[in-house]
């Protein structure tokens, strides 16, 4: 009996080419990238979500949430005690719990940032070949100590206290830093949180290209996925790799084109509402009672905190 | 290249931080100056731009992939004190929003990534490009701009990280902020960006501008700024 299978739906699907086989390659980087950018999205929606609840932390002057940013952030490089360290996460700790943020989630992003650049990156230098000092955990035993180029090589290799202790600080101090970061990142809308940024002295017209650049960003990012989509679902076999720099190559032309035209609109959408080239900024936000006495207890606790 | 909180002392980001600020300052009235008040909104465009470029992924041998920090080819294309304004505010909204790069160190990452590499790369470009109008030695001068001020960059932060033990160490001679001493840092730095994230950064330039070329080379800053291109 005749085949009667339309030939589309015999072929070989995509997926099940090797591209190693055949020298081309799929285009998993470019889901990557689009993943990456909804992930991104999707992160400023939970930002902008949680930052609009009614709650203690979010009610808080956006401008006392910036002087306490860059205070604590302050405190926590300066502070070189770790155990001080561990005293300042219980208290990021404890105001998440009172932001009532999802706390599992929040946690769960910080750490990863945390692991690659607070652990993993310093890692080696709890080893006595950094830092040296007593071994208390011994890795490597060569006969004799050698020198490699400009290096010094210990006959035994292995983790020092005072090496463990280098690491413990660095890591606490980036768990914390980006900890706070993200607290008051979580608890304030991001277009009220950067007219703050006036008080240090920052320019209306870069706090406008700000406020900018973070719209246009969710623009761009819900573009590019809904396009590349588009192409993908067009797509059958599989692609090679010079076609693949030419889509990235053409993707960002495209980007650069589209961002153009809502440059251009917004520029008309301004001038319809009286933009005439000058950029005034205006903040509405006044202190109240609440945000003093915050500002006071976070001020003293970093002050503690210094002198524990 | 970001480099998160925790690694630089006051001593080295406070100082970073107030040039940064000036070069922002003489930057946005450059950029004023430059262009007209009805691009104050392509700036902006421009920093998303930024943005989106150090999202796009490009894959390197071994299975993983790289991304480009954008800061040569946002120069190129924009000009470099509008790569300046740009580069910063894409590099803000990432330590603000996502926690990439530490809040501390924001003076620090935008004087690497949005002050020198811009203007290093786009003087390369100049440097490279300017004395043939070949197409070929355009896309030479893309990519080698993109390579050597991304490496250029990567050795000013290994620079930064390495100088940490020198002025910021505990009474008995602990390590208090980045632990790795020049010898260290600046050779782990340069080696990884000069043999992966370098070639990524000049591809995505050569890749970037090499389109540009052929479909709206008058929109490229480095050629309206003088710059010659032979159409074929």
């Amino acid at each position: 009996m005749e085949n009667k299978i339309p030939p589309y739906l015999i072929r070989i699907a995509y997926d099940q080419y090797n591209p190693a086989e055949i020298k081309r390659a799929k285009l998993s980087f470019l889901d990557k990238t689009i993943i990456n950018s909804s992930k991104a999205v999707k992160s400023i929606y939970l930002q902008a979500e949680n930052s609009a609840r009614d709650n203690f932390i979010q009610e808080i002057n956006p401008k006392v949430k910036f002087i306490l940013l860059i205070y604590m952030s302050v405190v926590v490089s300066i502070v070189n005690n770790p155990v001080t360290q561990i005293l300042i996460s219980a208290f990021i700790f404890l105001s998440y719990i009172i932001a009532r943020l999802n706390i599992f989630e929040v946690y769960k992003k910080i750490f990863l940032l945390v692991f690659v650049f607070g652990f993993l990156a310093i890692l080696p230098a709890s080893l006595n070949v950094i830092t040296p000092g007593k071994i208390v955990f011994n890795i490597i035993k060569f006969n004799k100590p050698s020198h490699f180029l400009i290096y010094n090589i210990p006959q035994n290799i292995g983790f020092t206290t005072n090496g463990i202790q280098v690491v413990s600080l660095i890591f606490l101090r980036v768990l914390n830093s980006v900890a706070f970061a993200l607290l008051v990142v979580f608890t304030t809308p991001f277009p009220t949180f950067i007219k703050s940024f006036k008080m240090i002295g920052v320019p209306d017209t870069f706090l406008m290209i700000l406020s900018l650049a973070y719209k246009y960003i969710f623009i761009l990012s819900r573009t590019i996925e809904e396009t590349y989509f588009a192409f993908k679902s067009r797509l059958s076999g599989n692609i090679k790799n010079s076609n693949i720099r030419r889509l990235i190559g053409g993707r960002i032309f495209f980007i650069f084109k589209r961002s153009m035209i809502i440059y251009q609109d917004t520029y008309h959408a301004m001038v319809s509402r009286g933009y005439c080239g000058k950029v005034v900024l205006h903040s509405q936000n006044h202190f109240t009672l609440k945000d003093v006495i915050v500002l006071v207890i976070i001020v003293i606790s970093g002050i503690v905190f210094i002198l524990l | 290249m970001h480099i998160p909180d925790g690694y630089l002392s006051p001593q080295t980001y406070i100082p970073l931080y107030g040039v940064f600020a000036a070069a922002v300052a003489v930057a946005v009235k450059k950029v004023k100056k430059e262009v007209s008040a009805r691009d104050i909104p392509y700036l902006g465009m421009a920093a998303a731009f930024s943005f989106i470029i150090m999202m796009f992924n490009l894959p390197i041998p071994g299975g993983t992939t790289g991304h480009a920090v954008g800061s040569a080819v946002i120069a190129i294309l924009f000009g470099p004190w509008a790569a300046v304004v740009a580069v910063s505010v894409a590099l803000i909204i990432q330590a603000l929003i996502f926690g990439d790069g530490g809040i501390t160190a924001i003076g620090a990452n935008c004087f690497n990534m949005a002050v020198f590499m811009p203007f290093t790369a786009y003087y390369l470009f100049r440097l490279f490009s300017f004395s043939s109008a070949r197409k070929g030695r355009v896309f030479f001068a893309a990519f080698i701009s993109g390579y050597l001020s991304l490496v250029m960059a990567a050795v000013l932060t290994g620079i930064e990280f390495g100088i940490q033990p020198l002025i910021a160490s505990s009474s008995d001679g602990k390590a208090l902020y980045c632990p790795y001493d020049l010898k260290i840092a600046v050779p782990a730095m340069a080696i990884e960006h000069i043999l992966l994230f370098g070639i990524v950064e000049g591809l995505i330039t050569l890749i970037i501008i090499r389109y540009f070329l052929r479909n709206e080379p008058g929109l490229i800053y480095a050629f309206r700024k003088g710059g010659k291109i032979e159409n074929k």
